[in-house]
């Protein structure tokens, strides 16, 4: 399955670079990550809960950093396994600045699903990823902002990620547009938080 | 590694009350089928789809597959055990075997229970409203032909 | 004689027991000690296994053994074949590779066992299969016919060149010379995908080794009893009558139930000798859709000559078949779709080849049509354009090529699946034609009905298809009768039922014989211990040869009755007729001695018997037919078509059906019906979808759909009587009839009815997507 798109941050390039590659961050950022560590030279390896829906587990990942420009470029290939299956991975995130506070981010990749998620949960990752994406790089964004107005104020600035649920209902709410119930909205939705571990983990760790 | 605490549960099944501890995790149709032995309620896709577990709670049809054992607490169940006996069959049993309602058979108490409820509700139902009622039960052997016929005839049986 | 049974609308011996929820599935065996199975599986289809970890699985509490290839030693080996190559044909290539009970070197397709993990119960096995950690190397799958026998394509087997598993080519006459002198060629690629059987049991073996006795029995959802116990006894080190296979109960079987030695089939069994305890292993949905055998997936070249007037000079097809990861029953299917290519059609001139690839997907193995609807859909499409290009009617340009009534038996000198020379024994085929064109209506539907509803603009299409199928193939099954001191009639044989009615048709062609009752007839089957000599229910045989060898010994036994009653009642044999139990002077009811009373009488505790007379009233026979028997039918349908979501409504379905003798219209019906819901499943809702990696995609019945009440039609069966010449019944088998025509007379339809959009379906299954996006493409063209 192709993965491409692009993001716009409200920060400039290097924050964004720094905040991508900080395992810290993204620790935070990504609902139901349990550990993310530096294991060799550009190789990490972390753990993350997933539900989705009737179907959950813990996965297993490991991501490796490649072709690294900072903070213009990088190559990331991810390897994810846990009971629901299988996400393998590989993606290129370019940043370009635009203008003082602004970085466009581009991304394209492919990820192979197996297992339980692929036979069972077909239908909602093609659908959902999209908007997964968009919404879990939205929240990076913010964290971004919050980083950047920490800086500038020289203060920490509090800063919230959404909980697992939280996060799930909101991709939901998106795609479904708020047709559907909440119930099978978040059911739907969850299922993509898979597809979110993989885009993000290439975004790279430290 | 979690370690499942049991839970004492009461359950009325076809009339008979029962107390046992499950874990909480044990679907009801495992409850039913080996905790209880009655293996007339089977198993066939554990994903809600097929209906060949489908039982009644309280007097409606629910699919034992997507419930836990727990959840009947204090509840009544009634299961294809309760309808009828191979000496004297439910008419509604009667009525699947003159029509050739079924097959192998996997399939019917699923079936079966479904009906109860629907002809108590319709009792003089048309072609297309049977068809719509059992539309929860899947069949890979009948085509569902004679299994509408059987609702048909069982539905004149009950009225009589 | 006239039948008095036979062909009577009797209700099913089995049925109270099913109805009130006391028949014995095998789920449903309960053992007092029985520990529980759960397998690891593998989540890739094709990878490389670099290690498996199982000690934290062992470590959880209620686990009590995990069992990996390696724990196996010699004990690990792979299935035997079932099916051997051709030994009557030339040039074929065929490369034997069997599935493996578990994974030692590599993974093949997704859901292979790697390993399996026994605990107090299903659900701590379940858990403990998660502890289980095992390290592959992810691999490119085969997944592509066609690439997958380019070279440099991944192979899914190291040891052979390529992925080509077999290669077979078959002629008849001289094709080329036929088409050099015909007046219209026609070719087209069609491919056909995969489907599943979907029962709605899955499988599961219950195995007890009792230590004690050294005795093995085995509870099994398989349509093949005998064979597994041989084979099992055999890759057990156990003789024969040390082993008991019971199939009970079958909740569906279509096929993949008659495959034999799956992994799991091989390897409970010998855990629970290993342990010592009994065994219980159930399959769940989602195992079900990768580890239970699949069908259908063909990639096929077809060419047809024909002269102005719509004869077929000849037919030339070559095709692929797929496989998957392992070919244990070697060309059957391709066999039987080799064989339907011609369908009921006299062509002299035929060349078909066909090339069997392995590819990372499940096994394939006969799923209710086994090839033959694929062949089917071919020269019924090929016939469909001819007949659109030279301007002929659809049915006329059949009439003009079936197989005259007096042609028969007609050779066709290619070999069939039990690789003796294809011969359809006897038919009659256009009464057949002309009953389904007339019960449907056909011409008045064409000249004043479908132009009227097209002028409201409506979609409305008809199709009419015929087609041949080849049944009660050998090579043999058998059955013992007995009459008990309670006059009550038993019954063994080794042939399997899954809900086809046998205890009730068997019983039926055994109450005729003896003047009994139906109920009064008790059938066992499918049980080992009972009668050891068969080779299980497959290819619509179970009335043909099952039947013809109960009839066979019901026959036997008759005479018995009649001599010995004959002495008692002192009259000769000829005046005397069985009837109600009894058997009597047909003059003079009222002289006359029942079976029990004769059962007894035939088994004296004291004095001497003749020489050579055998006690009690009991015969065992077998039938073992020299070909099988072609049966013949026509379906024809009208349906609608939403033209904005292309969901169908079917207006009418007609079948007409011949089996030749019916045994019990009313299970023939049942079976009819069955058959179709399968093919109108294969036509329009089910299609297994493989991704690009061999995953597949819609493992549930979620999103593989199988046809529900509101999705059938009311079917109209119709009914033609030709005697079948080479078994006394006179019989034909009709299970796998149903599905067989459906695709072939979708696509009719369909194209009639979107008639002004030149549609062209080559291809099978369809569904509401994609019948939108060929007609998209029509409409851009």
């Amino acid at each position: 399955m192709k993965i491409e798109g692009e993001y716009t941050f409200d920060g400039p390039r290097e924050d964004v670079w720094e905040m991508v590659r900080d395992p810290e961050v993204l620790v935070t950022c990504l609902p139901g990550t349990q550990s993310l560590k530096l294991v060799g030279k550009n190789e990490y390896e972390g753990e993350m809960a997933v539900r989705i829906g009737p179907i959950g587990g813990v996965f297993s990942g490991r991501l490796l950093v490649s072709d690294e420009v900072p903070p213009e470029s990088c190559t990331l290939t991810a390897e994810g396994k846990g009971k629901p299956g299988f996400v393998n991975g590989t993606g290129k995130v370019q940043l370009v600045q635009q203008g003082e506070n602004k970085t466009l981010m581009t991304y394209a990749g492919e990820v192979q699903i197996g297992g339980r998620l692929a036979g069972v949960g077909q239908r909602m990752i093609d659908t959902v990823s999209k908007s997964m994406i968009r919404q879990g790089l939205g929240v990076l964004d913010d964290a971004i902002k919050a980083r950047v107005m920490a800086k500038a104020d020289s203060k920490a600035v509090p800063y919230t990620p959404p909980s697992e649920t939280e996060f799930a209902a909101a991709v939901a709410k998106d795609v479904a547009g708020g047709l559907l119930s909440a119930r099978l909205v978040v059911w739907i939705a969850v299922a993509a938080i898979v597809v979110f571990l993989a885009v993000l983990v290439w975004l790279g760790v430290r | 590694m979690a370690k499942h605490s049991l839970f004492d549960l009461a359950v009325t099944v076809n009339g008979t009350r029962y107390e046992r501890a499950v874990e909480p995790r044990t679907l009801l149709s495992d409850f039913l089928r080996h905790d209880l032995g009655l293996t007339g309620t089977h198993v066939g896709c554990e994903h809600g789809v097929c209906g060949a577990c489908t039982v009644l709670l309280d007097g409606r049809p629910a699919r034992s597959c997507l419930l836990f054992a727990v959840q009947v607490h204090g509840h009544e169940v009634a299961t294809v055990e309760g309808l009828g006996t191979i000496e004297n069959l439910h008419p509604i049993q009667e009525a699947f075997r003159e029509a050739h309602g079924l097959q192998c058979g996997f399939c019917t108490p699923g079936i079966l229970m479904t009906v109860v409820p629907f002809l108590e509700q319709n009792p003089d139902p048309s072609e297309r409203e049977i068809r719509e009622a059992i539309s929860g039960n899947l069949c890979r052997c009948t085509g569902y032909q004679h299994v509408v016929d059987a609702v048909k005839l069982a539905a004149g049986k009950m009225r009589t | 004689m006239t039948k008095q049974i036979i062909g009577k609308r009797i209700r099913r011996n089995e049925d109270p027991r099913l109805l009130t929820g006391q028949a014995l599935f095998v789920d449903d065996v309960e053992i007092p000690g029985m520990l529980h199975a759960a397998f690891v599986r593998s989540d890739y289809a094709h990878a490389r296994l670099l290690g498996i970890d199982v000690s934290a699985a062992r470590k959880r509490p209620g686990v009590v053994a995990v069992f990996t290839a390696e724990d196996m030693g010699n004990d690990w080996q792979p299935g035997p074949p079932l099916v051997s190559p051709p030994p009557t044909a030339k040039d074929v290539v065929f490369h034997s590779r069997r599935q493996v009970p578990l994974v030692k070197d590599k993974v093949r397709h997704a859901g292979e066992a790697i390993a399996v993990v026994i605990a107090e119960s299903r659900y701590i096995a379940e858990d403990a299969v998660e502890d289980v950690l095992v390290q592959l190397e992810p691999l490119e799958a085969v997944i592509d016919l066609e690439k997958g026998l380019q070279a440099g394509s991944p192979l899914v087997h190291d040891d052979l060149e390529s992925n080509l598993a077999a290669h077979l080519r078959q002629k008849k006459g001289d094709y080329e010379a036929a088409r050099d002198r015909a007046d219209l060629v026609i070719k087209r690629r069609i491919v056909i995908e995969r489907g599943a059987a979907a029962a709605m049991e899955n499988r599961g073996v219950v195995a007890h080794w009792d230590e004690k006795s050294k005795s093995l029995t085995v509870w099994d959802t398989t349509q093949a009893p005998i064979p597994i116990r041989n084979g099992l006894a055999t890759r057990l080190g156990l003789s024969e009558n040390q082993v008991r296979v019971i199939a009970p109960f079958i909740g569906g079987g279509f096929g993949p139930k008659m495959m034999m030695f799956y992994p799991e089939e091989m390897l409970i069994p010998w855990v629970s000798m290993k342990l010592s305890r009994p065994i219980k292993w159930i399959e769940d949905r989602r195992e079900n859709f990768y580890a239970t055998t699949q069908e259908r997936g063909q990639i096929h070249d077809a060419e047809i000559a024909l002269s102005g007037d719509g004869r077929v000079l000849g037919l030339m097809d070559v095709f692929l078949h797929d496989t998957g990861a392992y070919d244990p029953y070697g060309l059957t299917i391709p066999l039987n779709t080799q064989c339907h290519l011609m369908g009921p059609y006299d062509i002299r001139n035929f060349t078909s080849d066909v090339s069997v690839v392995f590819t990372n997907k499940t096994l394939v193995t006969p799923v209710r049509g086994a090839g033959r609807a694929q062949g089917i859909f071919i020269i019924e499409r090929l016939l469909d354009i001819a007949a659109r290009e030279l301007g002929i009617d659809l049915v006329e340009i059949r009439k003009r090529n079936l197989i005259p009534p007096d042609a028969f038996p007609y050779e066709h000198t290619i070999i069939d699946q039990a690789f003796a020379p294809l011969v359809l024994d006897s038919g009659n085929y256009w009464p057949v034609m002309e009953k389904a064109r007339e019960m449907v209506g056909y011409a008045q539907f064409v000249k004043d009905e479908q132009p009227r509803l097209r002028a409201e603009g409506r979609c409305v299409g008809i199709g009419i298809t015929p087609f041949i199928e080849s049944t009660g193939v050998g090579p043999y099954e058998g059955a013992r009768v007995t009459i008990q001191a309670d006059g009550k009639i038993f019954v063994a044989t080794g042939y399997g039922t899954q809900g086809q009615g046998h205890f009730t048709t068997f019983a039926q062609i055994v109450a005729e014989q003896l003047g009994a009752t139906v109920s009064d007839v008790h059938i066992v089957t499918g049980d080992t211990a009972e009668f050891h000599w068969g080779t299980g229910t497959f290819a619509s045989r179970g009335v043909v040869v099952a039947g013809n060898a109960i009839h066979a010994a019901s026959s036997m036994v008759r005479q018995k009755v009649l001599r010995l009653a004959g002495k008692i009642l002192e009259t000769p044999e000829e005046e005397l007729e069985l009837a109600e139990g009894l058997v009597r002077l047909a003059d003079m009811p009222q002289k006359s001695i029942s079976l029990a009373e004769l059962a007894v009488l035939a088994n004296p505790l004291r004095g001497a018997v003749q020489p050579g007379t055998e006690p009690g009233l009991e015969a065992t026979a077998y039938f073992g037919p020299q070909f099988g028997a072609t049966a013949f039918g026509t379906h024809a349908m009208i349906l609608e078509i939403d033209p904005e979501t292309m969901m169908i409504d079917i207006k009418r379905y007609i079948t007409v059906e011949d089996c030749g003798t019916v045994i019990n219209p009313l299970i023939l019906e049942g079976q009819i019906h069955g058959g179709v819901s399968m093919g109108i499943g294969n036509a329009y809702y089910e299609k297994l979808h493989f991704g690009e990696n061999g995953q597949l995609l819609n493992a549930s019945f979620a999103d593989y759909l199988v046809p529900s009440s509101t999705e059938m039609p009311r079917i109209e069966v119709g009914h033609v009587e030709t005697n079948a010449p080479f078994n006394e019944l006179g019989a034909k088998g009709v299970g796998e009839a149903g599905a067989i025509p459906v695709p072939a007379l979708f696509a009719q339809a369909i194209e009639n009815a979107f008639y002004d959009r030149g549609l062209e379906i080559l291809e099978m299954p369809l569904s509401p997507n994609r019948l939108f996006e060929l007609l998209n493409e029509e409409k851009s063209q």
